[in-house]
């Protein structure tokens, strides 16, 4: 047993660290807050350009071919730094459903330009009133000669404004499909929905859209299996993303807790808070070991079926849980938007609640455990 | 970074686990006593303990000199999680603490006397750290050593010493220099069990195994069964837990115990529907497997840290510790929430599921975020030492 990183896993590791560090600052993540496109030119050029976009997309496509490891040590740095990127739902997702499922044509026209950071993918999955699994997915992909109708309303579209395709979930009559949809078709309405993180999120409306079959990925019906296999994947990376933020939020207010004073003593002091601070380290560590052994047997090959949604879920619990403490420590500051505090406390909600929440979580574990 | 244990580790896990299902033993392995078999007074577990002195699997990381194999802490790692897993008794305190001491600072008399036996499993041993008035505070301990012709005379009291009804030695701290500070006033004492003066009362407690006070009353020490150097006793105490970090406590128990929840679980009925189909006991069980793997992932941090060498891992071991304690009553607590009404009938009887296993758990664990450094105090280990928070109390 050994947790230490290769020279190279370090390297890619402080490489993200600095990248993010100049490129995302807190006044550059304020200032994407809400915005309709959401993400700064300058970062994303960046990432592209030391191979960050490609990091998880194979050599021969034009990427760095790296496995879960590098990519969740890459993604505790994108948590730490709040950065705003379209990565997980472009290099991530779309990417991984690519490769997952795309044949040689859809993979060379689109991975190595993803890899490049020219291209975006987003997926288009959840909907209004509609849960996480697949029954959730309605919006409907009516067979129509060679081609499929889409109709219905997506939501929580991610980046969609910047997104030179959707991959669309949808149902036919063969069960869900993933489409690769132009979002400035006609037929596509895109309409920006604020979010709790500032992060740009899409209501999109099909109308009647039409897409043709050689856009789907994979065989009819499977789309729902594909999705569900890379999200797992990038379950992990959630789950690092929110260690990383965790661990960043909990060191600001251990430094805010030495230096400001109440009753003549600095906060961290008074035990009430030290220990709040003790148990928050505790659960970070633990959950970033945690989140680290999965990757490691993902990039061994093995199934992470049951580690990469136990992951998730105690990474984004901790988060929400260390957050909400962190604000009781810095008091009522932590209520104004002056201070950066409320930035980690309101992501960490909305992970918690993103690419499959608590209940689901518990469901794929408990099934796991129990349906074996 | 790798998570699996080496080739060799894994071949001596391997043989460890064969050994313990060809000698399996109900009479020393009871599941129901929760990680504590090593507490049982039996001649079948004396025996025990000599077949795996036998093999050669007590003091494997003690240096060859005396006996040992100078092998890496994780192979005891791997021995006491595997005993823990079995229900079996755990390789203890004297190859631990006292057999550690004794040979970085005792007397060639006292390696002499004493560690060929420890090697063998001849000697149990009682460790008298605490008092009424020394608790979390340790260093606070006050049995009185005074100094008389040719050696020590002890007055006072002990709290909490497990195996003192059935041990053979006495390990004591004691305060000799009553005028230093009081991390430096403490020495260790080697005393017979037996020994006039010696009065031990048990203290019944609320899960299997009593626990003792002692009442020393003009006990004499001969001057050569101090241990190490005079008012060196609370640093050594320290130390020793440093170098016990890789046996403190084990997390098999608390995995075995999830796993026969679950296999429960899966086949119990209420109102004549699967239980296993209510979704509050699914997502009770989601979380207590999902947290047990986070423990697991501690204690890879730590054994990890351990054998880095350099500086003791004290704070992964105190998280881990924090972690795994509370999360082992957490999954008590809740199995038995899960088992319904039936969960209050006493252990050990017919009618309770699974015998009543969570119910006699859920008392046996009670002290396991007290005893060995309360999560209190683990906290203040964390806060100041990890997160470099002020001195807080």
């Amino acid at each position: 047993m050994d947790l230490e990183l290769t020279e190279e896993q370090q390297m890619i590791k402080d490489m993200a660290a600095a990248l993010l560090e100049e490129h995302s600052s807190k006044e550059i993540v304020r200032s994407v807050e809400n915005d309709p496109k959401g993400y700064p030119d300058a970062l994303w050029k960046h990432m592209a350009e030391s191979g960050l976009t490609g990091l998880l997309i194979p050599e021969s496509h034009g990427g760095g071919g790296q496995t879960l490891v590098e990519a969740v040590l890459v993604y505790e740095e994108i948590g730490r730094t709040m950065a705003p990127t379209p990565h997980f739902v472009s290099a991530v997702l779309g990417a991984g459903m690519l490769l997952e499922a795309g044949s040689e044509d859809q993979q060379s026209e689109w991975l190595s330009k993803i890899a490049s950071g020219d291209a975006i993918l987003s997926p288009a999955w959840l909907e209004p009133d509609r849960g996480f699994g697949p029954l959730g997915v309605k919006l409907a992909a009516r067979a129509d000669g060679d081609d499929y109708l889409l109709s219905g309303v997506k939501r929580h579209v991610n980046y969609a404004s910047s997104a030179d395709r959707l991959v669309v979930l949808a149902r036919s009559d063969t069960g869900i499909e993933l489409l690769l949809v132009d979002p400035s078709d006609a037929g596509v309405t895109l309409r920006q929905v604020l979010s709790a993180s500032g992060e740009p999120h899409y209501q999109v409306e099909f109308d009647q859209v039409r897409v043709p079959g050689s856009a789907r990925l994979g065989a009819p019906g499977t789309g729902w299996d594909t999705f569900s296999r890379v999200l797992h994947d990038g379950l992990l990376l959630q789950a690092a993303q929110a260690i990383g933020g965790a661990a960043k939020a909990l060191e600001e207010t251990v430094e805010y807790a030495k230096v400001r004073k109440q009753f003549d003593k600095p906060l961290g002091a008074f035990q009430a808070l030290a220990h709040y601070m003790a148990d928050a380290s505790t659960h970070i560590d633990g959950g970033r070991a945690l989140v680290h052994e999965a990757a490691w047997n993902r990039a061994q090959g093995r199934p992470i079926t049951r580690f990469a949604p136990m992951a998730k879920l105690f990474a984004t619990n901790t988060y929400q849980d260390v957050t909400r403490t962190c604000a009781q420590i810095w008091g009522g500051v932590a209520f104004t938007i002056e201070y950066d505090i409320q930035m980690f406390f309101r992501r960490a909600k909305e992970m918690q609640l993103s690419w499959w929440d608590v209940p689901y979580l518990e469901e794929l574990i408990a099934g796991e455990v129990l349906d074996g | 970074m790798d998570f699996d244990f080496s080739p060799e580790e894994q071949k001596f896990a391997d043989e460890v686990e064969a050994w313990l299902v060809e000698n399996h033993d109900p009479e020393v392995m009871d599941p129901t006593r929760e990680n504590f078999s090593q507490l049982s007074d039996t001649p079948e577990r004396r025996a025990f303990m000599k077949k795996l002195a036998k093999k050669g699997w007590l003091g494997m990381s003690w240096p060859k000199e005396y006996g040992g194999q100078e092998i890496e802490g994780v192979y005891e790692f791997i021995l006491n999680e595997a005993l823990a897993r079995h229900a079996a008794p755990q390789i203890g305190k004297g190859v631990g603490i006292i057999g550690k001491t004794l040979i970085r600072h005792g007397s060639e008399k006292l390696k002499k006397e004493f560690l060929p036996r420890i090697l063998a499993a001849e000697i149990e041993f009682a460790v008298g750290y605490s008092e009424p008035e020394a608790g979390s505070d340790a260093a606070n301990m006050q049995l009185k050593a005074e100094k008389v012709d040719g050696g020590w005379k002890l007055n006072g009291q002990k709290m909490w010493t497990t195996s003192a009804h059935f041990a053979d030695w006495y390990w004591v701290g004691a305060r000799t220099d009553p005028d230093k500070p009081k991390h430096d006033g403490i020495s260790l004492f080697l005393i017979p069990m037996d020994h006039p003066g010696l009065e031990v009362q048990s203290l019944p407690t609320v899960g299997k195994d009593t626990t003792n006070q002692v009442f020393f009353e003009d006990v004499f020490v001969p001057d050569d069964y101090l241990v190490g150097k005079r008012g060196q006793g609370f640093q050594m105490i320290s130390e020793a837990l440093d170098l016990e970090r890789f046996t403190m406590f084990t997390l098999s128990p608390i995995t075995e115990r999830t796993r026969v929840l679950v296999d429960w679980v899966k086949t119990a009925e209420r109102d004549d529907k699967p239980l296993r189909e209510d979704p509050k006991v699914r997502s009770l069980i989601a979380n207590i497997v999902t947290d047990t793997a986070v423990s697991k992932a501690l204690s890879t941090r730590f054994v990890c840290a351990a054998m880095a060498g350099g500086k003791p891992p004290t704070i992964q071991s105190s998280q881990y510790k924090l972690f795994t304690t509370t999360l082992s009553q957490r999954v008590c607590d809740e199995a038995m929430d899960i088992t319904g009404p039936a969960a209050t009938i006493r252990e050990g009887q017919d009618e309770a599921p699974i015998r009543g296993r969570f119910e006699g758990a859920y008392r046996a664990t009670m002290n396991e975020t007290v005893g060995g450094g309360s999560s209190e105090i683990q906290k203040n280990i964390i806060a100041r030492r990890h997160l470099g928070l002020p001195k807080n109390f």
